[in-house]
């Protein structure tokens, strides 16, 4: 009964149903182009190391099969999603990611942070101002000094080395 | 066990020095455990330098102290932004999250501060009087039980899909997938790596995660308009000490998690993520029709959750010490920790440091209530923090999941990693995907594939292997129900 289901369901796939499952088409192009190249994988004896990927890629297209083929209770409504905020937020962050190599955290940072408090209506000059230099410095502080995690820095202009060191106490 | 090696343990640890550094442990570990993308792994590993001179006992309060603060406040962000501050959190967000959007954020918290402690405690009880035991048990598995542990732990994709079975497996299968970058663990081949250096010890989960669910959660913040007021949620604020129906509710399955989660943590590789996986999902079997549904903000969801991954910091201890195989990461920086001091973990351990031991068990305990009380008493104040307006908090978690994911390998590369996740992530969500098989994707993929084909290899490439083992194969049978239960149930109706 259940497989009789299954290849009901399975045959009611149309062209509309593909134009309204974009990311599962994607994801079986994707899990296509996955066996695809792991099948140039050398074998490795009694499973190599293409297997693995090309069983979980085959998983991906029939279960990205079977979703399309059951009804979808679990799509959202999109009416209400604006594109426009996540193109300027995606870019902002892309930005501030690319840039982080030239200036370094701290001042990549400084740069990032009033550039989205202003895009997300932060309007107190003052208040961007000491999150803007306060919040990367005490990061700084946290992580570079204390932790000793070690963070980008400007090649141009290491402003972080000007920094006082902290006077820390070893047991 | 003698009654004086405990006593004398309780005098030990309240030596005037040990217990400052033990609290001066457990702040750092909620600082720590509450920013996204740092773990008690790494704050661990970099203070370790900082017990070389120290004590033995000494030092290892100091890191136990991090240790359970850590795993008790990644809940803390779980349940305030949907991020998890450690991977070991990331169950607590189903039925965390829903309760803060209800404004029962300090309810939540305060739960989640008990059933850490039930759970720290139940695991500290285990580690004392069962831990050879135990150990023991742990020490028969080999890869085909190890495989069929991780194929028990992918079935849990059923229960964290939510409404479709079919995309959490698409969900939890492409955390797999991506779990297959890098050297291969067989025979190191390169794979899909693309001549990217970074790429050979495989993609960094932590960043993974961090993006799916911090920057992912941002992008549908801002795509859905930000606004101080309408995201608002007013918290109810009802003192310091947990109501005593919300004890007495959860005290059930605390119990049983904490148990199951001692167990885990016990087994080697299994750490807090995996156990608070299991315990939720054990949980959602045990107590099923239950009002509010898990998922929608079952506080015994958190509970569970909760309970399960701080137990596995003592079971996570229980190979390190009487085997000297570490439980898990940090216990694996521990052992580290004793060999620097010429104390070597292992079955001789219980003869040459008893009084070590006993202080670190005793220590561990008041670790526990040290967490119990400053939990209660900060619940409320963390609680108010989801209020701060949403214009001001989003660009500094932006900052914090940028900075996490750079943190963990002092790498950019890992902020691409993590900014590529958030898309996808946001995507997948905007389609109804749910997001958390694909953390459970990541972490169990390559215990799976590594010990399936140690095991086939072990056979010649008979599956006969997997039938031989009785573990393996209840635990695989097992499997099996759990996955086809669901699916026949979806069918059907």
């Amino acid at each position: 009964m259940i497989i009789k289901k299954v290849t009901r369901n399975i045959r009611q796939i149309d062209a509309d149903t593909v134009k309204s499952n974009p990311l599962s088409i994607a994801f079986i192009l994707f899990s296509l182009a996955v066996i695809y190249h792991a099948n140039q994988f050398p074998d490795g004896g009694e499973i190599g190391p293409g297997f693995f990927p090309i069983m979980l890629s085959a998983g991906i297209i029939l279960f990205a099969i079977v979703d399309m083929a059951t009804d979808d209770e679990t799509e959202l409504d999109l009416s209400d999603v604006e594109v426009a905020p996540i193109v300027v937020i995606s870019a902002i962050l892309f930005a501030y990611v690319f840039l982080m190599k030239y200036t370094g955290f701290l001042v990549g940072t400084m740069l990032f942070l009033p550039i989205v408090l202003y895009y997300s209506d932060v309007r107190s000059k003052l208040l961007i101002a000491a999150i803007s230099i306060g919040f990367p410095v005490l990061l700084f502080y946290v992580f570079s000094r204390i932790f000793m995690v070690r963070l980008p820095e400007s090649q141009i202009l290491p402003v972080s080395r000007l920094l006082p060191q902290l006077p820390l106490v070893v047991f | 066990m003698a009654v004086e090696h405990i006593l004398q343990g309780f005098a030990n640890v309240m030596d005037p020095v040990v217990l400052t550094l033990m609290i001066a442990g457990i702040f750092l570990g909620l600082l720590m455990g509450s920013i996204p993308g740092m773990t008690a792994t790494m704050t661990i590993a970099v203070l370790l330098s900082f017990t070389f001179t120290m004590e033995p006992a000494t030092g290892m309060m100091l890191l136990l102290g991090i240790y359970g603060g850590a795993v008790y406040a990644g809940s803390i962000p779980a349940i305030l932004i949907r991020t998890p501050g450690t991977p070991s959190a990331a169950a607590t967000i189903f039925d965390g999250y829903p309760l803060s959007q209800k404004g029962e954020a300090g309810r939540a918290i305060r739960m989640s501060t008990v059933a850490s402690f039930i759970g720290g405690i139940i695991s500290v009880l285990v580690l004392m009087f069962f831990s050879p035991v135990v150990a023991d048990a742990a020490l028969r598995f080999r890869s085909p039980e190890f495989f069929a542990l991780a194929v028990f732990g992918l079935t849990i994709i059923a229960s964290v899909s939510g409404d479709s079975l079919a995309k959490g497996m698409v969900s939890g299968l492409l955390g797999m997938l991506v779990a297959t970058v890098g050297i291969d663990p067989v025979t190191g081949y390169q794979r899909f790596t693309f001549g990217t250096p970074e790429l050979l010890t495989g993609v960094e989960f932590i960043a993974v995660m961090i993006g799916l669910f911090g920057i992912a959660e941002g992008l549908r913040t801002y795509s859905l308009g930000i606004s101080d007021e309408q995201n608002r949620v007013d918290q109810e604020i009802t003192g310091i000490l947990p109501s005593f129906a919300d004890v007495k509710s959860i005290a059930p399955i605390s119990i049983g998690s904490g148990i199951l989660g001692s167990l885990v943590g016990a087994v080697p590789g299994a750490g807090g993520d995996i156990a608070s996986f299991i315990t939720y999902n054990e949980a959602t079997r045990w107590l099923k029709n239950t009002t509010p549904s898990f998922g929608d903000g079952n506080i015994r969801g958190v509970a569970a959750a909760e309970s399960g991954n701080n137990a596995s910091t003592g079971g996570a201890l229980i190979p390190t010490f009487t085997l000297g195989i570490p439980g898990d990461s940090v216990s694996a920086i521990l052992i580290g920790a004793l060999l620097v001091h010429d104390v070597n973990p292992g079955p001789a351990l219980y003869q040459e440091e008893t009084g070590l031991l006993y202080t670190i068990f005793v220590g561990f305990l008041l670790i526990y209530v040290f967490i119990l009380i400053f939990g209660l008493l900060g619940a409320n104040y963390w609680a108010r923090l989801i209020n701060i307006p949403q214009s001001l908090i989003w660009p500094v978690i932006f900052v914090l999941c940028v900075i996490g994911a750079i943190a963990l390998r002092g790498n950019v590369f890992d902020a691409w990693i993590m900014l590529a996740a958030g898309g996808l992530g946001y995507v997948m969500r905007l389609r109804g995907y749910p997001l958390a098989p694909m953390v459970l994707g990541l972490i169990l993929a390559p215990i799976a594939e590594e010990n399936l084909r140690r095991s086939l290899v072990l056979s010649n490439g008979s599956l006969d292997i997997f039938y031989t083992s009785p573990i393996a194969l209840v635990v695989l049978l097992l499997s099996v129900t759990a996955l086809l239960v669901p699916a026949v149930r979806a069918l059907r109706s």
